[in-house]
């Protein structure tokens, strides 16, 4: 910042420390300050109508979609303008003013062209992607990049051998990874001291060599499945030689990188847990963006097929017990699912699961159709969202974990109907018709009229579920609450008797841990397993559906 | 500088080759200043929200606080900020409307583009620009806004303060107004929304001169209680930053 400003800073700073002990003199001062800076009433009375003005498009834009549950909710976004707007219509004027913020002025005399010639010019792309979506310009030919001066060695006061832990540590590469030949050698050759801090452009030209970030690294092997705008293999690692799932996003000339994959990555790379898929790295080519995800055999819904839809009672509490791990572990960070379905939840040999597909996560709406007019399945939507409710809270994931909880237990879907009403309608067969005391509102929402259910009675979910024991069904009713905020999170359901037996050291594992590091948690054979298709992972044409949009 | 070299290396060595001068560093904030305005005065234009547009302003600030100025046409990585923004806060926007948008704000009494070459290629560097952006940000483009955070405390305070006092004082406009002004400058890359949320706050407050009930008497300050780990030396700094930016505005225009 400009060194003139300093004095002010320092006024100010004393204006507001000294506020305390002689309040009147000083605040004078500081409101012959802001009275300048703010330029009195008018500008503010004008950023007040665009408030409004904007404020008033948000109202109009709500009313389209009124969100029709709401139950005395602290306030959400929407409250927000519908607040504001409140405090703010005394000074509405009238709309289609030019907007002016209380930085007021006009900058007509600014810049009438950009500075670099006359047009904005078109950005010419030789980058490379690095690892993690950094921009890299170091592969390939580059290579001097990592060559620091030649001096290096002898400055290094200790000259200690790189080992590959070292380099590990250092990069935060997995563990088992294989580092191409010769690499370290130039390392120990040029590198500066391992004690200092590496600098994320030399991190990224290092990441670089080693093969992240290139396409070359990673093998393609079957094609998983096919979408609209992403195609999932599976493939290999070269450097850890590990499978992998590589799904490749078409890079539409004309919109860019897709939103969901935009919000995908970007969540991702905030989510490390042992229940949640890793993202392993990120290639980017002219055509396309391949995202490496950890590969697992198979999807929960596979899982089911395979054992004949008889899983082990023992295996759907660790299982669903890793479902709810993993989704605290996200409600925790405020990020949803949103698309919760046994084809999003992958589960490796060992049994561990995890969840995957955060391409709707956050969204702020979830399509009925997706990219490829695929019809989105409505088996696991809570019935506020099917009644259009906007709602945007952590409970909205939980009514698809009782749905996913009933269908392993069971070996059926809940609740598997074909469009909206049906969906509603099975769902009120079995739990009852929601009236005003178990759904305060319901009677006020449009749709829910229009629909004109009959008056059912809840059916005691035992005679549907008869593996199931109390305490499981008392936790599945947890989750199969109609009002949103009656039902349990995912916090509080891991601590519920149901998962008593699973011991208590569960529930103080550190979040990249699995719960298989535990000896007292073993997966069990499931009754109904076909031996002949384990190990074999299945290469049908339709898994990993999830991936794909 | 050598030809072939690619932009993002000129960048760098520009960055780290020579030390910027104080004028360059100052006519940097300044054309930084004026670019986020161009963001939010287009932003209303195509009817974006509040919170889209200050993504807008995160994505470009963020761009170049690696990047240089020198290397990138900043209206463009401001347009592909736009766009980006739009597509992650669910408000999307069409490319083609953004670049009419644009080209008339720059060019203000000018036909709208014609749709020949010159008019796809613009598009094709928007839509290309969002991808250099995207991995020099390393695709982290979900940010937290002050925004909700603010709208909680003024209605904590709204029920602390006395009914016609607070209508008779634009608090809140006021708070909103200087948070969505905040953005003309990185204040979003240096300080936790909740902060922000509160030095606005404060501001508005001590504008109007009104003050919390109760304040002078109680053991915490209010703005203790709705944030635990602000101070007053944080409070105090993002003030004479957003006074700064009301400075910085007087030298722009």
């Amino acid at each position: 910042m400009p060194c003139q400003l300093h004095g002010e800073i320092g006024i100010n700073r004393n204006l507001a420390l000294s506020h305390e002990h002689h309040p009147m003199e000083k605040m004078k001062k500081f409101k012959r300050r802001l009275s300048l800076t703010l330029r009195g009433s008018q500008t503010i009375d004008e950023s007040l109508s665009e408030l409004a003005e904007q404020m008033t498009i948000e109202e109009n834009s709500i009313k389209d979609n009124e969100p029709i549950v709401r139950n005395g909710r602290p306030p959400t976004s929407h409250s927000m303008h519908s607040f504001l707007h409140q405090y703010t219509g005394s000074f509405k004027k009238p709309p289609l003013r030019r907007p002016h913020s209380v930085i007021g002025g006009s900058l007509s005399s600014f810049m009438a062209m950009p500075r670099n010639g006359s047009r904005l010019d078109i950005v010419h792309e030789n980058l490379k992607i690095g690892s993690d979506g950094e921009s890299d310009q170091a592969s390939g030919t580059s290579s001097d990049e990592v060559q620091s001066p030649t001096g290096v060695c002898l400055r290094n006061r200790v000259h200690r051998r790189i080992s590959m832990e070292d380099l590990n540590k250092r990069l935060s590469l997995p563990a088992d990874i294989r580092i191409p030949d010769g690499y370290l050698e130039k390392l120990q050759m040029n590198s500066p001291p391992f004690d200092q801090p590496m600098s994320r452009r030399s991190r990224r030209a290092s990441l670089s060599e080693i093969g992240f970030g290139k396409l070359e690294t990673y093998i393609k092997l079957d094609k998983l499945g096919e979408g609209t705008y992403a195609t999932v293999y599976k493939g290999r690692s070269k450097l850890t030689d590990n499978l992998v799932a590589l799904k490749e996003i078409r890079l539409e000339h004309e919109e860019g990188a897709p939103c969901t994959a935009i919000r995908e990555v970007s969540l991702l790379k905030d989510l490390k847990h042992a229940n949640i898929v890793t993202l392993h790295d990120i290639v980017h080519t002219d055509k396309s963006l391949t995202l490496v995800f950890e590969y697992l055999d198979k999807d929960l819904k596979q899982y089911m097929d395979d054992c004949g839809n008889i899983m082990s009672m023992h295996n759907v509490k660790i299982f669903l017990f890793q479902i709810l791990r993993g989704l605290a572990y996200c409600h925790r960070r405020k990020v949803l699912h949103r698309d919760l379905k046994p084809q999003n939840l992958l589960i490796n040999e060992r049994g561990e699961l995890k969840l995957a597909d955060f391409g709707l996560a956050r969204a702020k709406s979830v399509p009925t159709k997706t990219y490829s007019n695929e019809v989105v399945t409505l088996w696991y939507r809570p019935p506020d969202v099917l009644l259009g409710s906007s709602e945007y809270s952590t409970q909205i994931d939980m009514w698809g974990v009782g749905c996913i909880f009933y269908e392993m237990a069971a070996g059926r879907p809940l609740f598997p109907g074909s469009t909206v009403e049906d969906e509603l309608h099975l769902i009120f067969r079995l739990l009852g018709t929601p009236s005003e005391e178990n759904w305060p509102g319901i009677s006020s929402i449009e749709e829910f009229k229009s629909y004109n259910f009959p008056k059912y009675k809840p059916q005691p979910l035992i005679n549907h579920a008869p593996r199931l024991d109390s305490e499981g069904i008392d936790l599945l009713l947890m989750f199969l609450q109609y009002e949103s905020k009656k039902r349990i999170s995912a916090d509080e359901s891991m601590k519920q008797t149901y998962f008593k037996s699973l011991g208590t050291r569960i529930h103080a594992l550190p979040e990249s841990v699995s719960i298989f590091s535990l000896k007292e948690v073993q997966l069990q054979k499931d009754p109904g397993f076909r031996s002949s298709s384990y190990p074999e992972t299945g290469t049908g044409k339709n898994r990993r559906q999830s991936m794909l949009f | 500088a050598d030809p072939n070299s690619s932009p993002m290396e000129v960048c760098e060595e520009a960055d780290s080759g020579r030390c910027p001068s104080e004028m360059d560093a100052n006519s940097d904030i300044k054309t930084h200043f004026k670019v986020c305005r161009f963001i939010m005065e287009t932003g209303v234009k195509l009817g974006m929200h509040s919170v889209p547009i200050a993504t807008a302003c995160t994505v470009y600030h963020r761009f170049f606080q690696t990047a240089s100025l020198q290397v990138y046409e900043p209206h463009l990585v401001a347009m592909s900020a736009i766009y980006l923004a739009g597509k992650v806060e669910e408000q999307h926007l069409r490319t083609r409307d953004i670049i009419n948008v644009c080209h008339r704000y720059l060019n203000p009494r000018s036909e709208p583009l014609e749709l020949d070459s010159r008019f796809w290629d613009l598009r094709d560097s928007v839509v290309q620009c969002e991808l250099l952006v995207l991995r020099v940000l390393g695709f982290q483009v979900s940010f937290q806004h002050p925004h909700k955070y603010l709208l909680h405390y003024l209605v904590s305070l709204k029920n602390l303060v006395n009914r016609h006092a607070w209508s008779r004082t634009p608090i809140s406009a006021t708070a909103w107004a200087l948070l969505r002004d905040s953005y003309h400058g990185t204040l979003c890359l240096r300080h936790h929304p909740q902060h922000i949320a509160v030095a606005v706050l404060c501001l508005a407050l001590e504008t109007y001169g009104m003050e919390v009930p109760g304040d002078a008497e109680a053991e915490k300050h209010w703005w203790q209680v709705l944030s635990d780990d602000i101070t007053k030396p944080i409070i105090d700094d993002i003030i004479s930053e957003l006074l700064q930016l009301y400075d910085l505005e007087a030298k722009c225009t």
